[in-house]
């Protein structure tokens, strides 16, 4: 079942300098006839480089945004819908891409608590989520430290358990790792993957680094407001020539094998990882010394 | 660097720690108002003894309160001297030129400089008992019933909140362009004071710009955690009267009833 879809999604910023008389806009829309099912469940990356409108659609996603033309449907309902605003945001939560910006309140677990608070949950209840929410994320001891002395990679954790005490059917994460360290950036790609595995949360990850993507179920690339390409890891990836010409790499292994194929040295496509790349080169080395 | 968001905040479990902060507020301002009500020595004695009292009970260091006293120095000394020299009734002591000391004035001055240091302490009570937060949180349900005047406590509590949620963030800012500005050669500790304010203008500029991009950034993360303003929202934390509370309230208006009736059995010294 779908828990997102787009249908031919249209979006184009109101820019009035740009419009002819008759208050037409003429200039390129961010998003152009954007078709898009998200399951239940799935862990879809969303790559792009900036100005390829990810950003923009994700921001569909949770009524942040309306489109321009189409619609967005979440679980049924219609994000143009003013009712049913904020069900849709509730179901579908958002993290940010600057973890300092989208912390509220001075004391780690007030913080968590303030999206429960809006949704007007009863005190009780909102406290087990809170602890729930902050021991998924494994941010229980740190409840009553104060959010600006915690790493970056904690603070979005925290940011996750914010959305997380909403009980979200699905997370949209906005470049959510592109501010931190190398330690912070796995800290959080493992609490997403392993929300999305353990509680099925169905997760939308908007990233420019391939190997965030390459984890995924399912990859979605986007070029000048358009689906470029759709489908597995493997699949998206195999299309090396096509990402390289909208400017966007391939994971190093992936690029590796590509390169050594184009070469002549017969390794298979689709190499995600690096695990993947050493067991593809030991056995053509295997082979060629058994052939010798 | 200084905590802010902690603020004169002395973390502790005593008494005055565990005290629902809405009635501590308002039993600190019952105290206040009640340390102008004594006109005799017995009654001013009574609201020295009842802060030692309370103090005890906070068990802060007395170094603490001592810190906070230490900056109004200045202002009781003033104030002390203008009463001296200033009241002309009593009996004189001193007398050279216009100046003119009297028995009164020193009873008047003494009298005025107690009273400061109690209205300091007392109040310092509150802010090294309570986290900032805690007191918006008091804040915000305390003066909830304005909303029949249409005053917006809520967003008022919000904005407090938020902005001492970014003071640190801000400060932290401030120091990188500082120090960026510094490597391309920004000259900001040397110069007139014309100079050195101008030096300033390439560090606040980028933090303004900062600033309203991290506000942008906290509307959208607020508005995705649903938030609406202050209608239906409920809070985690509530705040809860407890017996202790109550008899609190009983024992500072029965002190406040006390120094009335002091003034009426003793006679004014003043």
């Amino acid at each position: 079942m779908a828990i997102i879809s787009a249908e031919k999604v249209k979006f184009y910023y109101e820019n009035y300098e740009n419009s002819d008389n008759q208050g037409n806009t003429p200039q390129k829309p961010v998003l152009d006839s954007i078709d898009l099912e998200i399951k239940k469940g799935e862990f879809v990356a969303v790559l792009g480089h900036n100005g390829s409108g990810k950003s923009t659609l994700a921001k569909h996603f949770n009524a942040m945004l309306l489109p321009s033309g189409g619609r967005v449907l979440v679980g049924g309902r219609n994000t143009a819908d003013e009712n049913e605003i904020y069900e849709i945001r509730r179901m579908v939560g958002m993290v940010l891409q600057n973890p300092d910006n989208q912390i509220v309140s001075t004391i780690v677990e007030e913080d968590v608590a303030f999206g429960p608070e809006n949704l007007g949950v009863e005190p009780g209840e909102i406290r087990r989520r809170v602890d729930e929410a902050l021991k998924t994320v494994g941010m229980y001891d740190y409840r009553l430290h104060a959010p600006h002395k915690l790493s970056g990679g904690q603070k979005q954790r925290v940011a996750i358990a914010g959305i997380l005490a909403m009980r979200p059917e699905c997370i949209v994460l906005d470049e959510p790792t592109a501010m931190l360290d190398p330690k912070g950036r796995k800290e959080v790609l493992d609490t997403i993957s392993r929300l999305n595995r353990e509680q099925g949360i169905t997760i939308v990850l908007i990233t420019h680094y391939m190997d965030e993507a390459a984890a995924a179920d399912r990859v979605v690339v986007m070029e000048s407001g358009r689906i470029l390409l759709d489908g597995t890891p493997r699949e998206v990836f195999s299309h090396v020539d096509k990402l390289r010409q909208v400017g966007l790499d391939v994971p190093q292994p992936t690029e590796l094998c590509y390169e050594l194929r184009k070469h002549g040295i017969p390794l298979p496509e689709g190499v995600l990882t690096a695990e993947e790349c050493v067991a593809a080169l030991s056995m053509l080395l295997e082979e060629t010394y058994a052939d010798n | 660097m200084i905590d802010i968001t902690l603020g004169q905040y002395f973390p502790g479990n005593s008494f005055l720690h565990r005290m629902d902060p809405r009635v501590k507020m308002v039993l600190i301002f019952l105290y206040i108002f009640s340390v102008f009500i004594p006109q005799n020595w017995v009654g001013l004695g009574l609201a020295v003894a009842f802060l030692v009292f309370v103090i005890i009970l906070s068990r802060l260091p007395v170094k603490l309160i001592f810190k906070s006293i230490k900056p109004i120095i200045p202002l009781v000394l003033i104030t002390s001297a203008l009463n001296i020299f200033y009241i002309s009734d009593g009996t004189t002591l001193f007398k050279w030129g216009f100046i003119q000391i009297t028995t009164k004035g020193i009873t008047t001055a003494s009298f005025i400089a107690i009273r400061i240091i109690c209205l300091i302490a007392g109040s310092s009570l509150l802010t090294y008992t309570t986290s900032p937060t805690t007191l918006t949180d008091a804040l915000e349900r305390l003066l909830s019933p304005l909303k029949v005047v249409k005053l917006n406590v809520h967003e008022l509590a919000m904005m407090m909140t938020i902005a001492l949620r970014f003071i640190p963030t801000l400060i932290e800012e401030t120091d990188k362009i500082m120090s960026a500005q510094k490597a391309r050669g920004a000259d900001l500790e040397s110069g007139g004071l014309m100079q050195r304010i101008r030096a300033l203008i390439p560090i606040i500029v980028p933090l303004f710009v900062s600033s309203f991009r991290r506000a942008f950034d906290l509307a959208t993360a607020m508005e995705c955690r649903c938030y609406r303003g202050g209608e239906r929202r409920t809070r985690m934390k509530q705040m809860k009267m407890r017996v202790p509370d109550y008899i609190s309230i009983v024992v500072v208006l029965a002190f406040a009833a006390g120094l009335l009736g002091l003034n009426f059995i003793f006679k004014s010294v003043l």
